[in-house]
């Protein structure tokens, strides 16, 4: 399972793909949309966790270009904002989104229930 | 009980002169001293409406005096006049009868009796009036004498009237009595005789035939007519001055060859109007002042009850007047008033709204750039913590342990807070479906079987069984009915009671009822519950944002929530909700 977090906040994000290569899942990290992009283009992940509001290329933005690229990619937005607004073009019913500060154990559980979905 | 949310509140009269002043809200009103407004409202249209009515009233009174005293003048002119020419005829005739007849008879025939006694029967057959008949010479001996008193051979030298009837050729005396003892008139003409001698030709005259004809010109009771002399003294009786020959004491009025009328100023006399007139024939003038007295309230009797109808009508119509601008004022002042409050109230509430949006917006930012380092932290403390969680050497240092425990303690908390505060400017889309409210309650509570079990709280439900399901957002009446149940569990004590109560209020409202056996919200927290960040649960991890969100859904879902507490006794809530909610108020 090839997993890929991205978020502008460096240290937040290296932070939790240390903490999440504990727990036995191994996560690339990416510091914008464009690297993101870059390193999607090399990999083909299973799994995107993205932040919504970055520099550049936005959450939702990147979002797009990944489905372009990699169909099947499964996508978890974490966001700033206690809400998520689901509303206006740039979201989906379906995304799945967490707020920060983020709780490992859920993030792992949802991660896991976003690849195997059939197994809950 | 519920307490009846605004619309249905019944408007106060007079509630402008009763209101309870309130600082702020009054700092909002257009006017501010209303009481003064009413007062002066009512004084305008008092003048200006009753100004005209009463000079108008005061003009007509005034003319109509004058033309009734015009009417009066003219009244006892016109029977001093006629009185007066009677008179002059009446006394007229009778001395130029008796000028007739010196004229017409020798003097022989005069000085006989029996022939004086004849003309004397012709004269009362052609004139009336007559009492005797006589013949006087110069020396004052009456020579001949006709009529019913023994008055032969008596000498007049020494009376005045002789002397005077003298002196000129036709005499009239004042009214008297002399030797008969009966009061009447003389009238006399002087004459010579063959001989050349002067004698006088005299007669008495009745005086009943004199006031016979004042009386038949006192066409009313209200008007007296008598004579009096030039000094004053009564020449006929007179119902107002008394008996014949009393002196009157009256200003004699000055001599005038015309008829008079004045309108005497004195105390006395200001009463009347009076009419005279001096007596005088063509041959001779007579001792007579024919005065004619008439009561102006007699009168004028007609005019002054019609006046004082006219009076009563005008005071009743101020007083209808007066009342309907008090009450017309009092109403219009009252609806301004009215007016006026609800629109301070309005502003009011749309600088707290205001307010909670600026508040809300600041607290979204601060809670969103709070967030990413408040993720770092937590992702560093728990980094730290995996650390020693997965390598094996330190993790049974507890202390090391304790203290990122803590860390990770406050940061889940402060997340609790900035994801509230967040919430509470969230602008959710409000999703309208049918609500069954008496399952959302029933789910809520099911949260709280175990707090019930433990803490022996009685709660009881009451949904009136009429209550239709309302058409309103779910999850934010959940969130709503969630925050003030666990408020009241959190304040109910152990066998406290929760009662929640279910009401339709027809037309187009329900109400729901939280009530609870709890510590009560003291009154100077009462006005503040729904601030932002007021909290008395600050050591207990309250954020002061619970009620604040509650209140905000409340408006967002179209209710009104009210608030009724006393301390140490429990706490109301009145949720008010339309039934049927409104699409375009959704954003």
């Amino acid at each position: 399972m090839k997993i890929i977090l991205v978020d502008d906040e460096k240290k937040f994000i290296d932070m939790l793909a240390k903490r999440l290569s504990l727990r036995g899942l191994k996560a690339d990290v990416a510091y914008s949309g464009e690297e993101a992009v870059e390193k999607a283009v090399q990999t083909p992940y299973d799994l995107a966790v993205l932040d919504l509001k970055m520099p550049g290329i936005s959450g939702f933005a990147l979002k797009r270009k990944l489905l372009e690229m990699l169909p099947d990619i499964k996508l978890i937005f974490v966001t700033g904002h206690g809400s998520i607004e689901k509303n206006g073009n740039n979201g989906h019913a379906d995304d799945i989104f967490l707020a920060k500060p983020l709780n490992i154990e859920t993030l792992i559980k949802t991660i896991h229930q976003t690849i195997h979905p059939d197994k809950q | 009980m519920i307490r009846k949310p605004q619309i249905f509140q019944k408007q106060e009269w007079l509630a402008f002169l009763f209101h309870r002043h309130n600082n702020h809200l009054a700092s909002f009103h257009t006017f501010s001293n209303y009481r003064s407004i009413w007062i002066i409202s009512i004084v305008i249209l008092a003048v200006t409406s009753l100004t005209p009515l009463v000079t108008a009233t005061f003009i007509n009174h005034r003319l109509i005096q004058q033309a009734v005293d015009a009417e009066l003048v003219l009244q006892a002119e016109r029977v001093t006049s006629n009185a007066k020419r009677s008179m002059r005829f009446f006394l007229e005739e009778r001395l130029n009868a008796l000028r007739f007849i010196v004229n017409e008879l020798p003097y022989y025939a005069l000085i006989d009796n029996a022939h004086l006694g004849d003309i004397l029967g012709n004269l009362k057959l052609g004139f009336g009036g007559f009492t005797d008949l006589s013949t006087i010479d110069a020396d004052g001996s009456q020579v001949a004498y006709a009529g019913p008193f023994n008055l032969e051979g008596k000498n007049y030298k020494t009376q005045p009237w002789f002397t005077r009837s003298l002196e000129s050729d036709n005499f009239i005396s004042a009214v008297f009595t002399g030797y008969r003892d009966v009061p009447h008139i003389i009238i006399a003409v002087r004459s010579i005789n063959a001989l050349g001698r002067v004698f006088i030709l005299r007669a008495t005259l009745d005086t009943q035939r004199l006031m016979d004809i004042l009386l038949s010109y006192k066409t009313n009771v209200h008007t007296d007519i008598f004579l009096m002399d030039h000094t004053g003294v009564l020449q006929t009786p007179s119902k107002t001055h008394g008996k014949i020959f009393t002196p009157t004491h009256l200003e004699i009025p000055t001599f005038s060859t015309t008829t008079n009328v004045i309108m005497p100023e004195s105390e006395r006399d200001h009463a009347f109007i009076i009419g005279y007139s001096y007596i005088i024939t063509e041959a001779v003038n007579t001792p007579f002042i024919l005065m004619v007295y008439k009561k102006k309230s007699g009168v004028m009797g007609t005019w002054l009850n019609m006046g004082k109808t006219f009076n009563w009508i005008i005071y009743i119509s101020c007083l209808v007047m007066m009342i309907i601008i008090t009450l017309v004022s009092t109403f219009m002042v009252n609806k301004l008033y009215l007016a006026d409050k609800t629109k301070a109230e309005t502003m009011m509430k749309m600088e707290q709204s205001q307010q909670l949006a600026c508040i809300g917006q600041l607290s979204a930012g601060i809670a969103h750039e709070i967030n990413n380092p408040l993720a770092l932290i937590n992702e560093t403390a728990g980094y730290l913590k995996d650390l020693y969680h997965f390598t094996e050497e330190q993790q049974n240092d507890e202390e090391v342990m304790e203290n990122l425990d803590a860390i990770l303690e406050a940061v889940a908390r402060c997340g609790t807070i900035t994801s509230q505060l967040l919430g509470f400017v969230r602008q959710f889309d409000v999703q309208i479906s049918s609500v069954h409210v008496e399952k959302l309650i029933t789910g809520i509570l099911s949260f709280h079987q175990k707090e019930t079990e433990y803490k022996g709280i009685h709660v009881t439900t009451d949904i009136a069984p009429e209550t239709p399901a309302i058409e309103t957002d779910r999850g934010k009446l959940q969130q709503i009915l969630l925050n003030l149940i666990n408020n009241a569990f959190q304040a109910i004590e152990a066998n406290g009671c929760l009662d929640i109560t279910v009401l339709h209020l027809p037309p187009g409202h329900i109400a729901i009822e939280i009530k609870d056996t709890g510590c009560g919200i003291p009154e100077e927290n009462i006005k503040r519950i729904h601030e932002p960040f007021f909290s008395t649960k600050k050591e207990k991890m309250g954020t002061g944002l619970g009620l604040s969100i509650t209140y905000g859904l409340v408006k967002k879902l179209q209710g009104d929530i009210q608030v009724e507490s006393s301390q140490g006794v429990g706490t109301i809530f009145t949720v008010t909700l339309p039934v049927k909610m409104k699409k375009e108020d959704t954003a």
